[in-house]
């Protein structure tokens, strides 16, 4: 490693690294503006200047910018020499000529990388006299405020916007100090990353809207490290919190991003980050809810829908505390349907209280096969999971009918990075650093070879795709185990029934993609196969599989496959599970057998919309057959009207727990705030039943007496761990609640948390005891380690100087290395095992004339949680049926007609559209949508166009 | 022995010289003579010659050239490009030729795309150059037309198109990198060097990119050879140079002398001195972008360490002249005011220091200015040194703001004394010269 001696004092530092990156690894400060650590140097700003010496003769050195400097072994440095602060504070002050003083009233103020730097430089006194230039703001949709006057020009913004996660409709106009970064027009930005503008840039020109509403300075919001619950990714979130002062309740405030490097690194999602806003919902249940015993008039709600009036939470948990005595004595049964979406204690807790035989996992037969199909993948030794640097380092890759832009839209971004290898290999060959970003991305020429198979174009991808390629599902899996075929090079017979194994004839186009897909794969060093559940085609997954261990045993070590879970534990989730056990269809049938027999069933639902789960029909006769429904939710989704009992439970930022995601990982989110009312975890709920005097009385010794030892949230989980072995190292995932620092708690507020005393003194002058977090060791308060250096816990990224987000470098191993103290991430322990070779499926689509209905998942308006979010909610589509031009043609349907399509699970009626990013043979439905959380549930599948309404034809002339 | 190579086409002003006179004046000779040389001996020829860069950098055009990749594993496809964005205050030099001998520009591009293995040329011009560039069109149609180019040139397989590119108009494009995004659809900002264009260039090929009056040397060169070009220069440097004068002198225009001229001689013999009643009071050797050079300097030979030891550059070759009744405050705020419009905004000390600049400049010619607006704008001009800023067109600015100060200091105090420009009352009685 090169030693260089900075003002007088030698450092060790990383060899080819920029002078920036290195004294800011090195701890000291130095300020900067366009240089972003995921995005290297331009040298726009000229904020990084330092003086470079020749060597120790050199007594005037030569004025060099930091961020544009390679670091030489032996080089002599200076951040303190005088011309060096001088033309730093020089910069400052030339940058605030056109900068506003409204530091008090812009948002970013307390958090500002602008503030910080101006601190930094020392540029104190203003002497410029002129009049600043002023701009006019844009609308740029419901995520993000503008206000250009603040800009400093540092082009940040369309760095990441257009460079980094590909977006077109964000640009630099005009030009000298009239430059303007912004849209053509107004109108909403239309990158999914969109929000990452508001941590990218340094100043307060793009500010989250959302947060507007109920805006707070960082220094007041509360926080603790979170996972996303918005998909299966898993990106670490710090939720920020807040006392409302309108309804004295705490307010979720805002998301940013909480940088981890194996998995979001710094960026997230506009659905992860603008998704929070479900937990303020109106919708949020905050008491326990009881059916009414009036009817509905029909006129207001649908039959069988029930009227809820507040109860108290003894009375409701002496009822349930009652059905579980009598469950006990064989009076009643049990049947808990866990759910994808929340912790792997909450679905362990419903478990442990209903016995694993009347645990159900709430997802249909095939949602849960398809999870257990890539489990199986997973678990082949020959597959291994890429982290996001992995994924990024990928020179070859190969994404089979999964639209991760919208399934797992941090990978998408990843494979973005991705494509750019190529130009990285052709830079080293130039030895230019890969950090002289403005020098790299001068290397034109062909990206990393990336193939893209989809029903629906990849609207993420497309741009970057050396290849894109429209066909059914069913020729995708096919054109997948041919690939697997070519390069194993077998001869050798296969069943001719195995999934993938070709049997079904490839289109033209496809066919002469095979050769040279397979070729780049094979020449490939880190091929990467990326997949999922999103096509809803097991045959797909497996197909996918198949390819990627043929890959792994010709290249002789594991291949890296991405295969996309749904949700944020659906990996979790699909554990407690046998193959082909537990789904919702199985607990119907069991139901409807059981019918008329004794014992009545309680059906306790758990964070579950199973309208998203199953045809609506089904749903409702389970309903039907339970002779009470117990709903553990945050949100008073569907099911709730179907309750007898609804539980308040906790959203993620509400509540401790671990999830799973996509890769295996198993991840602790953290209690940020304590939610209003009586929400509390789901688990608690089922803990306070289990500990009620009715439980107590009657006496309880079978698997519902676990609950009974529980009192701490790490119980739960070292009982998962004792009772799974795949989760035998879930304790790892983070400390129990004992854990201290210096004999001391993390705290959740920062040093500056202002109103301790008065935030309820309209109530008492005394100072409230602070909350107790029986969970984790986090108190509610300011007092104990709040800086993050000291744990990899603590998630107000503070620190002396930097009050900004930037403020991340501090704490980890070198700029863009792990942060400190970051033991790696937990992975499930799964038993390795081949994966089967599986038997392909009936095709769906058997008779000429049949369409097959592709499910297409959605940003926005997809996530079940996020939909229940304000700005999220305002963006998403209406349901339609998106077909091709030539199908469109071939059947007849005009522009703004309506299909009506025949299901096996019912009938459909969508208004079309005609798209050129469709299959032929395939008509795209977005599932997922609040309006129709049941297509999720029909799709894929064959249809019959049954009708097709036409709009009338519009004589000329006449007027509309 | 020829002694105008650059201008010996050009007769009456507003006469183009059409190919058939271009051809019997003995055109296209040098490209002839190319097409049956090999590309190396071409570009050491150039090199030999020492052919500086006429752009205002003078660096070192075979040299340029021979950075290209060759070879077999180079890529096939490069570019030549030749930059006619002459935006430089103050300079007429490249319009000149244009307008009035296009095809001496082609044949040098011919020969210039030739050596470096380029099969497309790219003519980039200043979108004023209106008359410039539908010459340069014909010119190319006709050479089209005799195959001197395209994709039949007669006695070669070598294929070579032509394409004017009508610049929307920035300074910044002058820059080669900038002109090299501006010509791609980007925006005109200087790109970060390495790689450097002869590497990667435009689209990401290797490109060179040459100044008008550059490649107007070239094809003499070629066909006359090396010692006959560097006969022609009067001092350390080779071949002729066309400089110009304007400002207050009786007879301002544009002169292909010999390199090393001295100024003197530009200024008095072919400009004809000052006008009656004016004194020179300073000057700008090669453009707004270089230091002022007083009267005490006029007998520095114009060549390009020559005039860099004296303290200014010798840039384009055009000397802007000012005279004892026009006030300087004013000339430099002129200046300073067209630096800040083009500043293509991507660094800070340009961006937001040059407006600055500005704003002190005006305040100090209405009279408005306080003692201490005097350091700070030298205290704004220094930060603009080369090396602060990302590209030379803030140091470029600041080298007219910094001499000025130097050369003038006292006009800018009486201007802040004073409370009002001196020159104001005067500037009524002086008849301007058109």
């Amino acid at each position: 490693m090169p030693t260089i001696t900075i003002d007088g004092r030698q450092y060790e530092v990383e060899e080819g690294q920029n002078l920036l990156a290195s004294c800011l690894s090195q701890g000291l400060n130095l300020p900067y503006f366009c240089w972003h650590p995921a995005m290297g140097s331009v040298g726009a700003c000229r904020q990084c200047a330092i003086i470079e010496y020749k060597d120790s003769d050199d007594e005037q050195g030569k004025l060099v910018m930091g961020c544009m400097t390679q670091v030489r072994d032996g080089g002599i440095y200076s951040l303190a020499a005088q011309p060096a602060q001088e033309f730093r504070g020089a910069v400052i002050e030339d940058l605030m000529t056109n900068h506003p003083h409204d530091c008090p009233v812009c948002e970013e103020g307390g958090e500002c990388h602008l503030q910080d730097m101006t601190e930094m430089s020392g540029h104190t006194y203003r002497r410029f006299r002129g009049l600043k230039r002023t701009h006019r703001n844009q609308y740029l949709g419901p995520f993000i405020n503008h206000e250009m006057n603040r800009c400093i020009a540092c082009y940040r913004c369309v760095r990441f916007y257009r460079d980094y996660a590909g977006g077109d409709d964000l640009e630099a106009l005009g030009r000298n100090n009239q430059v303007y970064f912004g849209r053509q027009c107004d109108g909403k930005l239309e990158n999914g990353f969109s929000g990452n503008l508001v941590e990218v840039c340094p100043t307060g020109v793009f500010t989250d809207q959302t947060f507007s509403r109920h805006f707070v300075r960082k220094w007041d919001l509360q926080t603790a490290p979170s996972v996303c619950e918005h998909c299966g990714v898993g990106c670490n979130t710090a939720p920020g919190a807040r006392m409302d002062f309108s309804s004295r309740d705490e307010n979720l405030r805002r998301v940013v991003n909480l940088y981890n490097r194996d998995i979001n690194g710094y960026f997230i999602c506009d659905r992860g980050r603008f998704g929070y806003e479900y937990a303020n919902s109106d919708l949020r249940i905050k008491n326990v809810l009881i059916a009414r015993r009036e009817q509905v008039i029909e006129t207001t709600g649908r039959r069988k829908d029930k009227l809820h009036r507040e109860i108290e939470p003894p009375a409701a948990l002496e009822l349930l505390a009652s059905a579980i005595v009598d469950a006990q004595r064989g009076r009643r049964r049990l049947v808990g349907v866990g759910s994808p979406r929340t912790s792997l204690e909450n679905n362990f807790a419903l478990r442990q209280l209903v016995g694993p035989g009347n645990f159900f996992a709430g997802l249909g037969a095939r949602d849960l096969e398809l999870l257990h199909t890539l489990d199986r993948i997973q678990r082949d030794p020959r597959i291994s999971i890429p982290t996001m640097p992995d994924i990024e380092d990928a020179d070859a890759i190969l994404v089979l009918d999964e639209e991760i832009g919208r399934t797992a839209p941090r990978v998408a971004l990843a494979v973005r990075q991705a494509a750019r290898n190529q130009q990285r290999d052709h830079a080293r060959e130039l030895k230019i650093p890969l950090w002289q970003d403005a020098s790299v991305r001068q290397l034109r020429g062909e990206n990393t070879p990336i193939f893209v198979l989809g029903s629906s174009a990849s609207t993420s991808l497309e741009d970057i795709a050396r290849e894109q390629r429209l066909a059914s599902p069913a020729a995708i899996a096919s054109f997948a185990g041919r690939l697997a075929e070519l390069i194993t090079a077998a001869n050798g017979p296969t069943t001719g029934d195995e999934a993938g194994s070709g049997r079904t004839p490839l289109p033209e186009d496809l066919e002469k993609l095979l050769r040279g897909v397979a070729d780049t794969l094979l020449s490939a060093r880190r091929p990467l196969v990326i997949s999922g559940c999103g096509s809803g085609e097991p045959d797909i997954l497996a197909a996918a599989g198949k390819l990627a261990t043929a890959l792994a045993d010709k290249q002789g070590s594991p291949c890296a496959t991405y295969l996309a879970c749904p949700e944020a534990n659906s990996l979790g989730l699909a554990q407690f599970f046998e193959p082909g056990e537990g789904t919702l269809e199985q607990l119907l049938e069991d139901l409807r057998e059981r019918d008329s027999v004794d014992p009545p069933v309680t059906l306790l639902v758990l964070e579950n919309d199973l309208y998203r789960r199953l045809p609506t029909a089904a749903v409702e006769a389970l309903f039907d057959r339970a002779a009470e429904v117990v709903l553990f939710d945050s949100l008073l989704q569907p099911c709730s009207r179907r309750a007898d009992l609804v539980f308040p439970a906790a959203a993620t930022p509400e509540s401790q727990g671990t999830l799973v995601n996509s890769a295996g990982m198993l991840q602790r989110h953290y209690m940020v705030y304590e939610g209003s009312g009586y929400i509390q975890e789901s688990w608690r709920w089922l803990v306070d039943a289990v500990n009620d005097p009715a439980c107590r009385e009657a006496g309880i010794d079978t698997s519902p007496a676990l609950l009974r030892q529980w009192q701490h949230c790490h119980e739960v989980t070292a009982a998962i761990a004792a009772a799974l072995p795949c989760f035998r190292n879930l304790t790892e995932a983070g400390p129990d609640e004992n854990f201290r620092i210096e004999g001391m708690k993390l705290a959740r507020q920062s040093h500056r948390v202002s109103g301790r005393t008065a935030n309820r003194a309209h109530l008492h002058v005394a100072e409230q005891a602070p909350l107790t977090d029986p969970d984790s060791p986090f108190t509610f308060t300011m007092e104990g380690v709040q800086y993050a250096g000291a744990s990899p816990l603590q998630a107000n990224i503070w620190s002396p100087g930097w009050n900004s987000n930037q403020a991340i470098h501090k704490f980890q191993q070198g700029v863009g290395g792990p942060r400190r103290g970051r033991e790696p991430i937990p992975r499930l322990q799964r038993e390795p095992a081949p994966m089967p070779a599986w038997l392909a499926r009936e095709k769906l689509v058997q008779e000429p004339g049949q369409m097959y209905l592709a499910p297409t998942w959605q940003l926005f308006g997809s996530g079940e949680l996020s939909n229940y979010s304000e700005a999220i909610a305002g963006l998403t589509d209406a349901p339609c049926a998106q077909l091709s031009a030539a199908d469109a043609g071939a059947l007849g349907v005009a522009p703004g007609a309506r299909l009506q399509l025949r299901l096996p699970g019912g009938e459909i009626t969508l208004p079309a559209s005609v798209s050129d990013h469709i299959a032929p043979g395939v008509i795209a439905v977005p599932v997922g949508l609040r309006e129709a959380p049941d297509l999720a549930a029909l799709l894929p599948a064959a249809a019959e166009i049954a009708r097709i309404e036409n709009p009338e034809p519009v004589e000329p002339g006449e007027s509309v | 022995m020829l002694t105008n190579p650059l201008t010996k086409n050009i007769g009456e002003p507003g006469i183009v010289t059409t190919l058939e006179h271009y051809l019997e004046n003995g055109g296209y000779r040098g490209w002839r003579k190319a097409l049956h040389m090999a590309p190396d001996e071409i570009i050491q020829t150039v090199q030999d010659a020492g052919v500086r860069g006429r752009g205002g950098a003078g660096f070192n055009t075979g040299l340029k050239w021979s950075f290209v990749p060759r070879g077999k594993d180079a890529p096939p496809t490069r570019y030549l490009v030749c930059n006619a964005d002459e935006m430089e205050p103050g300079t007429f030099k490249d319009r000149l030729l244009m307008e009035h001998d296009p095809h001496l520009l082609l044949e040098g591009m011919a020969i210039a795309a030739f050596a470096i293995g380029a099969r497309r040329a790219y003519i980039f011009i200043r979108g004023e150059y209106h008359l410039a560039a539908a010459r340069l069109e014909t010119a190319i149609e006709e050479a089209r037309g005799e195959n001197l180019i395209g994709t039949h040139i007669t006695g070669s397989d070598f294929q070579l198109d032509f394409h004017v590119h009508r610049s929307a108009g920035n300074y910044i494009c002058g820059e080669e990198t900038a002109l090299i995004n501006a010509l791609e659809g980007q925006r005109a900002i200087p790109r970060a060097k390495p790689p450097f264009p002869q590497v990667s260039g435009l689209w990401g090929k290797p490109t060179v990119v040459n100044n008008v009056e550059t490649l107007c040397n070239i094809p003499h060169l070629i066909e006359l050879g090396v010692d006959w070009y560097k006969k022609l220069g009067r001092g350390e440097d080779g071949g002729t140079k066309i400089f110009g004068a304007s400002g207050r002198v009786k007879n301002p225009g544009a002169w292909e002398l010999p390199m090393g001229t001295p100024i003197r001689e530009i200024l008095e013999q072919h400009a004809g001195g000052m006008q009656d009643g004016l004194k020179l009071r300073a000057y700008l050797p090669g453009g707004g972008s270089t230091d002022f050079l007083g009267p005490d300097q006029l007998d520095l030979p114009m060549d390009y360490d020559a005039v860099g030891k004296a303290g200014s550059r010798m840039g384009t070759g055009t000397i802007t002249v000012l005279d004892d009744h026009t006030c300087p405050v004013g000339l430099v705020l002129n200046l300073t005011r067209f630096f800040a419009r083009e500043s293509c905004g991507w660094c800070t000390p340009c961006r937001d220091g040059l407006p600055w600049a500005v704003k002190l400049l005006m305040r100090i010619e209405c009279g408005e200015a306080q003692p201490e607006d005097l350091e700070l704008l030298r205290e704004q001009a220094r930060r603009m040194g080369p090396g602060n800023t990302f590209c030379a067109l803030a140091p470029g600015a600041a080298a007219p703001i910094l001499s000025a100060l130097k050369l003038f200091e006292q006009d800018f105090n009486d201007h802040i004394t004073r409370g009002c420009c001196p020159y104001d009352q005067e500037r009524q009685h002086i008849p301007l010269a058109v």
